[in-house]
């Protein structure tokens, strides 16, 4: 601690703190151990969905009737399907010994059937894949499923926050600097839409526009990016109107930098801070978002699964094949618990407000 | 101002424990006060004034604050072994405090009169009616006018001056024997707070009441204090009268504190002088004289070593190597 | 007073007049939509629904005549279910998700105030750890997770409770429990971690220490100083909070079969039945909007920071 090389050390040995406001809040995140783990956990999701199409897993839409509604297992689907046999074989025979000999013919037949069944496992390729957390009602890998299901959840949360945050910033910009008579009418609209119900405006577009294929996609994003930029931009303005008079922008003013230099060198990175726990926090929030249309069945259509597809897929069977419903979901739970432990500790982290606070 | 001690600190020390290390806010702090003396405790933000007084009456927010020692004696009793409802009896009764800044410090969800009579309701066992008239008197007494009708306002309804009117009124309201004002002018406007000091001054002379007034402005000390503290980093470095600690400065702090007062008397245009460099954080500091950096008399020894303190026939008490006794090597 | 309760009701009229607007176009040109070209409809039915819909009449006086319907309160017929009016559908429907919706809000107010304060009072020990862990887990787990897997537990696996219905049904009042837990949750968690985090707040605040200063018993200070000031953000926050249950009924009923707006609403937005969405979306932004106001006003009586003038 005494001799802290590069670091910067008063009369007394002690760190002096002049650290920029980046150093200061990585600082006080790496301190914050829920906020790594969450980071962590993201970072894993994040490299898993992108490493999908050459991760060794199954292809996402193959269905395989032969195995439909597997259990997750480390064994092949073969040896499942032998072992269920087996198993009711040696039932049937616990009943026999007992003296249940009218079940003896029943016995027989699978006895027999047993062979035919280890042939056909022998003669199929496909029984010895491994479906390590089971398959669905058309017998499709729920690991691959929950993957790719991930990436598309992932991508509406993606680009559905990076659309929100840019329309927001010019907007709240644009009214934050212009002020006046612009700002007033752009702040009207602002609180004209915030009065909307938000989700059904979305449901009313997907209902509007939703058609199959890729293409409803693309319309889930035009629809929640074009509700969800009204805090950003909110956020923006306040954060420019309270810039705009300070010291700095005044002086880049008098060296002869025009306004929109300005915005963009000066006052955008001043609240790239607020910028970013915005975004953290909106992130899991549009991924909730589409997901809650797609377990209405509005959003994201068939081949393409998004993690509430699967739920609500998963739904439809639970009773008897719970993990339809337990994978999709669990792998959506921890993203989320991550997301939002992550997005706490940056928003303690970045706040300027909090940095004196035990 | 008799002779009868009583509020005593001894030795009194605070600790936080914060991400960066323990904060030494106080570290050793001793004083007596005098029955309806004046001592003024000055220094530069950040030295441990407002948590020594804190401390006085157990009210560290805790965690991430501890008294880690010292005593503090009250009336022959220490405070800070008392059984939380017993030490309740004498906050705000025996014992009230004004903070810095009115304009936080009153509860803009209830009226004044409720902020007041409850003190006295509490204290002095009155009924509410009772209450409410002694609250109108010593509002009246504070310089509020037409307290009848005031009192059932909300405090966002009164200016900043009159806010801390209030709250001087409600801390008086029970008579209490000692008052402890933490920078109670410095939120307000320059000429408000000369009113509010004469107030202040005019009714605790009156009512006899003990104040320490906690200020960083050496100029306010000059005027209503009898005695004097200079703290510096969690430390009372000088202390004594305030006429002869002005006349004659001992420690280089307070020397430098002393010099870079603004004085009508003597010719301007010479620079006012002021101490350089920056007060240290008390973050795990060092055993050596936290003022040594920016002092221009620092000797080895006072990178090394904190100095005793050296006690002076007329009661002034110094901690400096200049004047120590137990010379080093 | 009255005057600013009068300019916050004249601020509410943009919203709903574009709301309405909004409303009349989507339905005149949305894709699918009725009038639009895509459906083959033979002529007779065509020429009767272009006379029902006043279709021979210009853009302007289809608008100014479905405005006027609409300030008379009536939203139309189904397109879909031909001998229903929209307004026949909602009224059918409303009471179950009004129900539903104002047991969900008050189950999440009063026990997310408790536990936030219950929290905040035992700042760091097990109870706020358990509760905030609660909370974290309302807010990161969506409704439709939470509701199957209440269904699977509570219904299939223990049979404690029906696994869907209404209290009309056989089951009951035991038919709420449930979708009232599940559609509460989220907003449980929300008004706990809130109101916990105000009450931290306030408890460091000045006029908090200067009650403490006046010798005040700890249970005097929290009851007469601090909750008063730290629940009013909980009082602005129903406004969102309505807004999401709203919005929450519409998974919840589909989910435990409800027969409330919410699950007509999906059936309306699937089948593309736009006068039915658009009337149900006029209906939900006004009690939306004057939900908001209330709120407003109600925050306006309780601080007496706020002066009408
Ligand atoms: N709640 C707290 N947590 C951590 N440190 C504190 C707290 N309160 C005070 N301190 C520290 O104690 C030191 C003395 O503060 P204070 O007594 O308020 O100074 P002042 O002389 O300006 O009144 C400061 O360094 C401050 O950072
Ligand atoms: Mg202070």
């Amino acid at each position: 601690m005494s001799t802290n090389i590069g670091q910067a050390v008063n009369e007394f040995n002690q760190q002096v703190a002049a650290v920029s406001l980046w150093a200061d809040a990585w600082r006080r995140l790496r301190k914050n151990r829920m906020a790594l783990l969450g980071l962590w956990v993201v970072g894993a999701f994040a490299i898993i969905t992108l490493a999908a199409p050459i991760l060794p897993i199954y292809d996402y839409t193959s269905q395989e009737m032969t195995h439909i509604n597997l259990p997750p297992s480390l064994k092949s689907a073969g040896s499942i399907a032998i072992q269920k046999v087996e198993k009711r074989i040696v039932e049937l025979k616990g009943l026999v010994d007992g003296g249940r000999e009218d079940l003896r013919p029943e016995m027989d037949k699978i006895r027999a059937e047993l062979e035919s069944v280890k042939a056909d496992v022998a003669k199929n390729p496909k029984s010895s894949k491994v479906y390590l957390l089971g398959t669905d009602y058309l017998g499709r890998d729920m690991l691959a499923r929950t993957i790719y299901g991930g990436r598309i959840s992932m991508m509406v949360g993606i680009i559905g926050t990076i659309t929100a945050v840019l329309i927001g910033i010019i907007i709240g910009a644009i009214a934050g600097y212009a002020g006046g008579r612009l700002d007033n009418f752009l702040m009207r609209i602002v609180d004209i839409i915030y009065g909307l119900p938000y989700m059904l405006i979305v449901i009313i577009l997907m209902a509007m526009f939703h058609k199959d294929g890729a293409s409803s996609i693309v319309i889930l994003f035009v629809a929640i990016a074009l509700v969800s930029w009204l805090t950003i931009a909110r956020v923006v303005r306040g954060q420019i109107i309270s810039l705009k008079n300070a010291e700095f922008i005044e002086a880049a003013r008098s060296m002869g930098a025009g306004t929109g230099r300005i915005i963009f060198r000066h006052l955008i990175p001043n609240t790239l801070g607020v910028i970013i726990i915005f975004a953290t926090l909106s992130l899991p929030s549009f991924i909730m978002s589409e997901s809650f249309l797609s377990f209405l069945g509005l959003g994201v259509s068939a081949p393409a699964a998004s993690w509430g597809t699967l739920v609500s897929e998963g739904v439809q069977g639970m009773e008897l094949y719970p993990w339809r419903l337990l994978v999709p979901a669990l792998a959506m739970t921890i993203f989320l618990f991550a997301m939002n432990f992550l997005g706490d500790g940056l928003r303690v982290a970045l706040d300027p407000q909090s940095k004196n606070r035990t | 101002m008799t002779e009868e001690v009583i509020l005593r600190v001894k030795d009194l020390r605070t600790y936080f424990k914060t991400d960066e290390g323990t904060v030494k806010a106080v570290d050793g702090v001793s004083f007596d006060l005098h029955k309806g003396e004046t001592l003024g405790i000055v220094g530069e933000s950040g030295s441990g004034k407002s948590v020594t007084n804190l401390s006085i009456i157990n009210m560290i927010p805790s965690p991430p604050g501890k008294i880690v020692g010292g005593e503090v004696l009250f009336m022959d009793a220490d405070l800070l072994a008392m059984p939380a409802n017993k030490i309740r009896e004498i906050r705000g009764n025996k014992i009230s405090m004004i903070f810095q800044d009115p304009m936080t410090s009153l509860n803009p969800f209830l009226r004044i009169s409720t902020q007041m009579t409850e003190t006295i309701i509490l204290h002095q066992g009155l009924g509410k009616d009772e209450a409410k008239a002694k609250a109108i008197e010593m509002l009246k007494l504070a310089g509020i006018p037409a307290p009848e009708k005031r009192i059932d306002q909300y405090p966002h309804q009164f200016s900043g001056g009159m806010r801390q009117r209030v709250m001087i009124a409600m801390s008086l309201s029970c008579n209490p024997e000692i008052l402890i004002a933490d920078e109670p002018t410095s939120a307000l406007d320059v000429t408000i707070q000369a009113q509010i000091l004469d107030l202040m001054k005019d009714l605790t002379a009156r009512l006899g009441t003990a104040v320490i007034l906690i200020t960083h402005s050496l100029g306010v000390v000059a005027g209503m204090c009898d005695t004097l503290c200079v703290m510096y980093a969690g430390r009372v470095v000088e202390r004594g009268a305030t006429d002869a600690v002005f006349a004659d400065p001992k420690h280089p702090y307070t020397q430098g504190l002393i010099k870079s007062v603004p004085r009508l008397d003597v010719a301007s245009g010479n620079r006012l002088s002021s101490i350089r460099g920056q007060p240290p954080n008390v973050i795990d500091l060092p055993d050596c004289c936290p003022f040594y950096p920016r002092c221009d008399k620092a000797m080895d020894i006072c990178k090394r070593k904190y100095p005793a303190v050296s006690r002076f026939d007329d009661g002034r008490s110094v901690a400096c190597w200049l004047y120590s006794e137990e010379k080093l090597p | 007073m009255t005057k600013f309760i009068i300019r916050r009701l004249l601020s509410l009229i943009p919203t709903m007049f574009v709301i309405v607007t909004l409303s009349f176009f989507l339905i005149r040109f949305a894709p699918g939509g009725p009038f639009s070209a895509e459906k083959k409809v033979p002529a007779q039915v065509l020429q009767n629904l272009m006379k029902k819909y006043h279709m021979d009449e210009s853009l302007g006086r289809q608008y100014l005549r479905y405005f006027g319907e609409i300030l008379r309160g009536d939203l139309g017929p189904s397109f879909r279910y031909k001998d229903m009016t929209v307004n026949a559908l909602i009224k059918q429907s409303m009471p179950n998700s009004m129900l539903l919706g104002t047991l969900s809000l008050a189950l999440a107010v009063a026990l997310g105030i408790a536990v936030g304060i219950v929290s905040a009072l035992k700042q760091n020990k097990w109870q706020d750890y358990t509760a905030m862990s609660l909370a974290v887990v309302g807010i990161s787990v969506p409704l439709f997770v939470i509701g199957p897997l209440l269904q699977l537990v509570f219904a299939m696996q223990l049979k404690w409770l029906p696994t869907s219905g209404w209290i009309t049904d056989r089951a009951g009042l035991k038919t709420l429990i449930m979708p009232v837990i599940t559609l509460s949750f989220p907003y449980f968690a929300y008004i706990a971690r809130m109101s916990r985090a105000s009450i931290l707040e306030v408890l460091r605040s000045d006029y908090v220490r200067t009650a403490r200063a006046k010798g005040l018993k700890e249970s005097t200070v929290i009851g007469k100083h601090v909750l008063k000031g730290a629940l009013l953000p909980i009082v602005s926050y129903l406004g969102p909070a309505f807004s999401g249950i709203i919005t929450g009924s519409i998974v919840v009923e589909t989910i435990f079969l409800v027969p409330g707006v919410g699950k007509i609403f999906v059936q309306s937005a699937l089948n593309r039945d736009y006068t039915l969405i658009m009337g149900e979306v006029i209906v939900y932004s006004l009690i939306l909007i004057v939900m908001n106001f209330v709120v407003d006003i109600v925050y306006g009586f309780l601080d007496p920071r706020i002066a009408y003038k």
